[in-house]
């Protein structure tokens, strides 16, 4: 899977677990950047994308992402 | 108190372990030397203000300056009044006003407070050590936290300089053996209590702080912290350990001396997994509301042993050195063991009172001689019974006591047969009025829920029919609130 075409399932799951249909997401975008991101959502974006991709992340995984791009790039170690 | 088991130690660290590290924050390391050079440039801009209140607002986003600047209002003899950078300006106005503020410390970009004085910490420049404490009274304020009111406005419950010096000598004296170098774990908001205990408790040692920034996703962030400093000390919510549960084959921190588990009840099967994952740690629940400072009673969790638990929730153990516990009845009558009433706090640890709030004083303390001597009781809301061993059980909230159809319930029990059941997974009930205006019982559960019949026929095998929950509601994971508890005023508005 090219990395665009992740990109735009990862923004579907986004938009829908975060409830907010115009977010971009961009490589450097964090929890902090936008409200609703915390623990509980990130628990359901995960569950979501590991549904998604049929994935399984381990915590250490999930440890090093610190943005959407990190995220990408564990998506695409996994695929 | 203060001095000697606060503002002493902490500056026999820094002169004795200068270059030992006293916090990590964001994958950067602070010295003790460094810390001292932060806390002097921002006391020195407060002693350039002239102020007549002796509250200063602290903006917490959890850096270098937030910490510093808590030890620069000590130093001066003022008490600080955190605001939580999420949360809405306009609860901070509130917090503000309610509380007589006339400086806000802030260390954000750009500060969003404009009607009032701000110092931007993260401009300040150090110039020179800067440390003299201020003498003031034991009586004069420490901090003020504000908590939510059932009015609708926050409630500010203030911490004497006693409170906080009574809580560290307490604490000190339970056995915890915090050396210079120990690495310890501070996962809480600073606008919830525990987070006091867990920067100071390794900066009157010598030892290291580790921190969440805001922006990171906060239990994997704590567990890449337990796992890459290998962290020796922490006191953690249940509610995020549950988050990782999911993870516990992965986990494994040889390095864990202590753990704390705080902030809400400890259920036992969480607990028993969680110790598996810490080999080597001691682990204790420590119970405590804000008003009798931070954790009033404590209880060792035994490993592999027969642990005391109520409804699946671990016994919250005895008094800590220095405080009293009673139970008593709607009469304010004294209860003997193993019969239920409201647990009842008193001792140097027990606040002054909330701010300004003469009618909440009045409902929440009371006087009771005992042997002779007057004591000053909290009453904490939490219904409890001592057990034959003197250990407290803690049933739940009185307030999560409801009454349906003129029977007494306990949320909690109606809890734990779910939980049973459920094998796992979390549950939680919540009593909410019907539109006939009627209390009914509302049972969620995290994550789906396959087999519900099953369920309620489990439920109604082991309860009155009149505690059965009138509604399930599954599928999705529980909110938690800023305290690292599940959030169930969230929980009970999605029934609306």
């Amino acid at each position: 899977m090219e990395r665009t075409e992740i990109t735009n399932v990862l923004t579907a799951i986004f938009r829908k677990i975060l409830a907010k249909d115009t977010l971009i997401l961009s490589d450097n975008l964090t929890a902090n950047d936008v409200e609703n991101w915390d623990s509980l959502t990130h628990m359901l974006l995960i569950s979501e994308i590991e549904t998604e991709f049929s994935i399984k992340f381990k915590l250490k995984d999930l440890n090093k992402m610190r943005n959407v791009g990190d995220m990408i790039e564990t998506i695409i170690s996994k695929l | 108190m203060f001095s000697k088991f606060i503002i002493n130690p902490i500056f026999e660290a820094i002169t004795n372990f200068s270059s030992n590290n006293a916090f990590c924050i964001n994958e950067q390391f602070y010295s003790y030397e460094q810390f001292a050079q932060y806390i002097s440039k921002i006391r020195t801009a407060i002693q350039s203000v002239h102020l007549k209140n002796t509250n200063i607002s602290l903006v917490v986003n959890d850096d270098i300056e937030t910490y510093a600047s808590i030890f620069a209002i000590w130093l001066e003899g003022f008490a600080y009044v955190p605001l939580h950078p999420q949360q809405p300006v306009e609860r901070s106005l509130e917090i503000i006003s309610q509380a007589e503020i006339e400086l806000v410390l802030d260390s954000s970009l750009k500060t969003a407070f404009t009607d009032i004085s701000v110092i931007e910490t993260t401009s300040l420049c150090f110039e020179s050590l800067n440390l003299d404490p201020k003498m003031v009274s034991d009586e004069t304020l420490a901090y003020i936290l504000f908590t939510s009111g059932s009015t609708g406005k926050p409630k500010g419950v203030m911490i004497s300089r006693k409170n906080a010096g009574a809580f560290m000598k307490s604490f000190g004296e339970t056995g915890f053996q915090i050396t210079e170098n120990d690495r310890c774990l501070q996962c809480f908001d600073l606008t919830f209590d525990v987070s006091v205990q867990s920067y100071l408790v390794p900066l009157t040692k010598g030892a290291c702080t580790y921190t969440i920034p805001h922006d990171q996703i906060k239990y994997s962030y704590v567990y890449g912290l337990l796992e890459d400093h290998q962290l020796t000390f922490g006191a953690m919510a249940p509610s995020m350990i549950r988050y990782l549960r999911p993870y516990f084959d992965e986990i494994n921190i040889p390095s864990m001396r202590y753990s704390i588990l705080t902030a809400e009840a400890s259920p036992v099967d969480l607990i028993n997994e969680w110790a598996n994952c810490i080999p080597n740690a001691e682990i204790f629940d420590f119970y405590g509301p804000t008003e009798a400072t931070i954790y009033c009673t404590y209880h060792k969790y035994i490993r592999k042993g027969n642990n005391k638990q109520l409804n699946g929730m671990l016994s919250i153990g005895k008094a800590m050195p220095g405080l009293k516990a009673i139970i008593i009845d709607d009469e304010r009558k004294s209860l003997d063991v193993n019969q239920k009433g409201e647990l009842c706090i008193s001792g140097d640890q027990v606040t002054p009172g909330y701010w300004k709030n003469t009618e909440k004083n009045k409902e929440s303390f009371f006087e009771m001689e005992i042997d002779g001597i007057a004591n000053r009781f909290y009453k904490t809301g939490d219904s409890c019974y001592f057990d034959t061993d003197g250990d407290i059980m803690l049933a739940g909230r009185l307030d999560y006591q409801v009454k349906i159809q003129g029977y007494r319930i306990e949320l909690g029990e109606i809890e734990y047969h779910a939980r049973e059941f459920l094998t796992g997974q979390n549950a939680v009930a919540v009593a909410f009025n019907n539109q006939m205006g009627n209390t009914e019982i509302a049972l969620f559960v995290e994550g789906i829920l396959n087999n519900e019949p099953e369920l309620l026929v489990h439920l109604n095998s082991k309860m009155p029919f009149y505690m059965i929950p009138t509604k399930i509601m599954a599928g999705n994971l529980f909110p938690i609130n800023t305290s690292g508890k599940v959030d169930r005023i969230k929980l009970k508005n999605q029934l609306t």
